[in-house]
């Protein structure tokens, strides 16, 4: 301080005046120490808190394709109106200044005021405490620009007040719809006939579409409006765009590959937090469309077939599955549903409809049935498989009357199990083409016999689920098998084996476990893991992939059994189908050879409400004969006999198959390249 | 040392000016006007107008006015000056008086003339023609000041403007007579028993008066405007709502604090967001996106503007400078040929040190707001007017220092 040296020491007053003042400004050097120094991190982020709003933008969703890239499911564009409010608000400001209550005052003005001449007359405006004029004012300017939009489009722009003013307080940054769901055609009168003062703009959301509505619903399953954070993104944002988030079937199951990753924009406010400018911090990056092996046209069919024979109400499923690649090229549950109806607000009533009418339950791999008389393929190959039953095919064995009935029947211990052949002798092939229960239970009571049954139910993973992530549907039963375990922990009785061996008591399967049943019975003893989940492609080449699914012909297991046994089976089931008193007959004339297995499993248990299912009807089959190649599982509640009611669709899934195969070899050369291409 | 000095000012070939505290000077009208022009130059809207109509260029008018009126002002020796001092003091409360009946009423308070072109604040003014008087008062000999008579003619002196201040109400504005007129006391060399008995008595009443205010049943509180309560309560930390109030009223009143709380907030944040080097000039976000409010930014919040765009080194060099000018003050103060120089020097001096710690105390939260400009720094033609007449005083007292 050399000023303060040169002061006169002996002056004391000015020396203390010298001394007040320097402390002052040394206070104030300090206090700005702390505020611009020590403080400066944490009152910047209050800043930047009142700066910046941040918006979840969601990343285009990818599609749901099948095998041929057909569409399943998409996002279509939703054309929307959109007001700028930031644009808006000088009008917001003079429509104000002209609606305001004002006061005209006229003063009595001092001489030398009207001495020089100043106006006598002012206009004074009286301050409105409350926000009601302002409110009102923006909501006339909003009203006459929805009017202008309306006479453009020749649409009605219907605008509510107390809408209006919730997003002019909550979300004044964000621009505010006032239509959406535009043709094009408005669009471009919109285009080109809105004046160039106004301030509205076209924008362009997206919405989810499944073209094939109900006959993918299962399957592809439905999104759900949801703008929530997904796992791994920030969870504060100051406003979220719409988004989808998957429920069930793929939509639900492969949610994150499908959905991309969320971006993040951050949108500057000024004090009266109006939009001054946006800035992307984090860019979305697009969903990966998801192929399936699913083929749209077989689909078609099949739930066709299923449904000429059952009706719109009726309760049923239909598998198509490759027998040697586990690909599965159609997957019919019914009754099904409309998943564009989720894709809005969905009713309370509605929603409870749908729920009530089980049309959500994916038939095909979430319900587990008593699997009936198809099981009795699995006795015969265990019977086949063990010397010490020392079974031979071709002995007759007297299935036993029962006089109350004129059917046959079979005690075991002092139970009797009825049986619907007429009683007489059968060997394997009749016994298998007529179903007879006697037949099969007295199989399966032989020494060894059960145990090897039961082995082949695990060898088949009965009771089990499919390996993780081979059906990312979210709907997946286990169904049921004891284990040996449980068999020697439980009081097992010869019944419960009888059972078993007719496909029913303790046991339950899902149809698609049934068909991977059929297919390794039919491909030679190999279990395989069914493939739904082909492959992912990047919507945007440059977008990064997620890890590919596993790859088709993935190898469970193997059953182990001799190719003579499985060619006795094949051979009975093959008559199963083609003589004229088989329970298979119907599936004739379809353009294949077809094994197949019909079952009627019985249900001891009704509920009381009567809604219970009583018979559930089976027809497990493929085909060709020759070179086995397609499983085909029917499965319908409540059906009246798997000859009757199952055998019908499945001739018709063969039907369509024989059109899948030509339509194959049709464009094979085409589907290799792009598949090729679109496998990195 | 001293007497070197003191042999050294005496120098003929001294110069007339004292040119250390004119460059000062200069030095702020620079960071004025670049300053005024960054808080109202913000939006495109402001571009539009007319140059006469954008703010830096009329504050431009007012350094120039002001610069003017200074010069003049330094045509005439002091003591010419002191002699009108009784007839200025008189004018000015009688401009003090008029505001209060026929000024114009702005935000609740009747401060300013309008002159259709221009608007006065006398409050202005009045501090210097108060400091002009007191000064005149103060210079007769000590034995006077003695007399217990002649203090309270000092005190009554500097109680008249205060009052009328007050009526307007202009709180802030009346404050700053009292430490001036204690410090021109000080200087004077009014016994020091008066002086510690008025210090006494003055942090007595305003303990209690703060006591009232913060803690007292609304039915006891002296009557003050409200907004000027409720900026001592922001200020404290207080809650707006009595002890006693329903839930309904405790809700409202919480709001209404978060409102009242809003401007020092906001410009503290902007002080404090500008951190060491600020964010640049014209880059101040809270002065561009209309945080620090834009009817205050360019007047009586300019230093946030300063510290938000220019960082803690803005603010030191800011106060460097007012620095200079104080202490080049207190220099010419020290040299002036009399007691009159000595204690009008030293009434400016304190007059300007008090407006700089209270406005940018103000804009760190060490003080509560009061509406006191920023001398030089702050947009408005009074105070700059009043500023550089100040300045003016400052080195007329200096330039006459050897009685030609």
């Amino acid at each position: 301080m050399l000023i303060f040296d040169q002061l006169r020491k002996n002056d004391a007053q000015l020396h203390w005046l010298g001394i007040i003042l320097g402390a002052g400004l040394i206070l104030l050097l300090i206090g700005l120490w702390w505020v611009q120094i020590v403080g400066a991190n944490r009152y910047r982020e209050m800043v930047e808190v009142q700066h910046y709003r941040t918006v979840r933008m969601p990343a285009a969703r990818g599609q749901v394709l099948d095998r041929n890239h057909r569409i399943l499911a998409e996002n279509q564009p939703d054309y929307r109106i959109n007001l700028y409010l930031e644009e808006l608000s000088p009008a917001f400001r003079n429509e104000y200044r002209r609606i305001r209550p004002r006061v005209i005052i006229t003063n009595d003005l001092p001489f030398w005021k009207r001495w020089l001449g100043l106006p006598n007359v002012t206009t004074q405006f009286v301050r409105v405490k409350d926000s009601q004029l302002e409110q009102q004012a923006r909501f006339q300017v909003v009203s006459s620009v929805a009017q202008q939009v309306s006479d453009i489009l020749q649409l009605p722009v219907p605008l509510n007040a107390s809408n209006f003013n919730y997003h002019y307080i909550h979300s004044r940054a964000m621009p505010f719809n006032l239509a959406s769901q535009l043709s094009l055609r408005s669009v471009a009168r919109f285009e080109e006939k809105s004046p160039a003062g106004l301030e509205a703009s076209v924008e362009m959301r997206s919405h989810r579409v499944y073209p094939y509505s109900n006959l993918t619903a299962q399957v592809v399953g439905f999104v759900r409006p949801d703008d929530s954070s997904a796992l791994g993104e920030d969870a504060t944002f100051s406003y979220r765009l719409p988004d989808y988030r998957g429920q069930i079937g793929i939509e639900g199951g492969l949610d994150q590959v499908l959905r991309g990753r969320a971006g993040v924009k951050s949108v500057l406010v000024n004090s009266l937090l109006y939009r001054q400018n946006d800035t992307i911090w984090e860019p979305t990056i697009s969903g990966a469309d998801v192929v399936l092996t699913l083929d749209i046209e077989l689909q078609r069919a099949a739930d066709a077939a299923l449904r000429k024979q059952i009706g719109p109400d009726g309760r049923g499923a239909v598998v198509v599955m490759d027998v040697h690649s586990g690909d599965l090229l159609a997957m019919v549950s019914a009754p099904t549903y409309d998943p564009n109806r989720f894709t809005k607000r969905i009713s309370r009533a509605e929603y409870q409809r749908i729920l009530e009418s089980t049309a959500l339950r994916n038939r095909v791999t979430a319900d587990q049935y008593q699997a009936g008389s198809v099981f009795k393929i699995i006795v015969a190959l265990a019977a086949l498989e063990t010397p010490a039953a020392r079974f031979d095919p071709l002995e007759e064995y007297e299935v036993k009357a029962n006089p109350a009935t004129g059917r046959g029947i079979i005690w075991v211990g002092n139970h009797p199990f009825r049986d619907t052949v007429s009683p007489g002798f059968y060997n394997l092939e009749r016994a298998i083409m007529k179903s007879s229960n006697s037949y099969f239970i007295a199989l399966g009571l032989r020494p060894g016999v059960f145990e090897r049954v039961i082995e082949l139910g695990h060898r088949l993973h009965l009771g089990e689920r499919f390996p993780p992530e081979t059906l990312p549907l979210r709907q997946e039963a286990a169904g049921n098998f004891p284990s040996f375990e449980q068999i020697r922990k439980s009081n097992w009785q010869n019944g419960d084996t009888a059972n078993i061996c007719i496909g029913q008591g303790k046991m339950d399967v899902t149809p698609l476990q049934m068909a991977v049943m059929i297919a390794a019975v039919a491909n030679g003893g190999t279990v395989v893991t069914p493939h739904l989940v082909d492959h992912y492609t990047a919507q945007n080449p440059l977008d990064p992939i997620p890890p590919q699914p596993s790859a088709r012909r993935q190898i469970r297991e193997q059953l182990g059994v001799s190719a003579r046994s499985l060619k006795i089976v094949h051979e009975a089931m093959l008559s199963e189908t083609e003589s004229p008193e088989g329970t298979g007959r119907y599936v004739q004339g379809c353009g294949y050879r077809v094994c197949g297995k019909t079952g009627t499993a019985e249900l001891q248990t009704t509920r009381e409400d009567g809604t219970g299912r009583k018979n559930t009807t089976w027809f497990g089959s493929f085909a060709p004969y020759e070179t086995p190649r397609f499983a085909v599982v029917i499965m319908v509640e409540n059906g009246v006999s798997g000859g009757a009611t199952c055998a019908p669709v499945a001739h018709d899934v063969y039907v369509a198959l024989k059109e899948f195969e030509a339509r194959e070899a049709a464009n094979s050369t085409a589907s290799t390249r792009r598949f090729s291409n679109s496998i990195p | 040392m001293s007497l070197l000095n003191r042999s050294h000012t005496l120098n003929e070939s001294a110069p007339r000016l004292d040119r250390l505290q004119l460059a000062a000077v200069l030095g702020l009208i620079l960071v004025g006007l670049a300053f005024v022009f960054s808080a109202t130059m913000a939006n495109e809207s402001a571009w539009g107008q007319p140059l006469v109509k954008q703010l830096w260029f009329r504050q431009l008018f007012w350094y120039g006015a002001g610069g003017t009126a200074a010069v003049l002002l330094c045509l005439v020796d002091y003591h010419t000056l002191t002699r009108w001092a009784g007839v200025i003091y008189w004018i000015s409360i009688i401009t003090l008086v008029a505001v209060i009946f026929f000024g114009t009423i702005r935000g609740g308070a009747r401060r300013w003339f309008d002159l259709g072109f221009v608007s006065l604040q006398p409050s202005e003014l009045a501090k210097l023609a108060f400091v002009l008087a007191l000064a005149n008062f103060l210079s007769r000999p000590p034995d006077e000041l003695r007399l217990p008579a002649n203090f309270w003619k000092a005190l009554a002196m500097m109680g008249l403007p205060v009052l009328l201040i007050m009526k307007e109400p202009d709180l802030g504005s009346a404050l700053v007579f009292i430490p001036t007129g204690f410090a021109m006391m000080l200087v004077a060399g009014v016994p020091r028993r008066f002086l510690l008995r008025l210090l006494a008595v003055g942090s007595l009443v305003s303990t209690l008066f703060l006591v009232d205010i913060l803690f007292a049943p609304p039915g006891w509180q002296i009557k003050l405007e409200e907004y000027q309560r409720h900026r001592l309560l922001v200020y404290f930390g207080q809650d707006f709502a009595p002890a006693n109030a329903t839930k309904e009223q405790k809700k409202r009143m919480e709001e209404l604090r978060r409102q009242k709380s809003y401007q020092p907030n906001q410009a503290l944040r902007a002080v404090g967001s500008g951190g060491f080097w600020g964010k640049g000039w014209r880059e101040g976000s809270q002065t561009a996106l209309g945080f620090l409010p834009p009817g205050a930014a360019h007047t009586d919040f300019i230093f946030s503007v300063i510290a938000e765009e220019k960082g803690f080194i803005g603010s030191v060099m800011v106060l460097t400078l007012y620095g200079i000018v104080l202490f080049t003050g207190l220099r010419i103060a020290d040299r002036a040929r009399d007691r009159l120089g000595k204690v009008l020097a030293a009434g400016v001096v304190a007059l300007l040190f008090s407006h700089i710690f209270i406005n940018i105390g103000m804009n760190i939260r060490l003080m509560p707001v009061t509406g006191i400009p920023l001398p030089l720094l702050s947009y408005g033609g009074s105070s700059v007017l009043a500023s550089m007449i100040a300045i003016g005083m400052l080195q007329n007292v200096h330039i006459y220092r050897r009685g030609y």
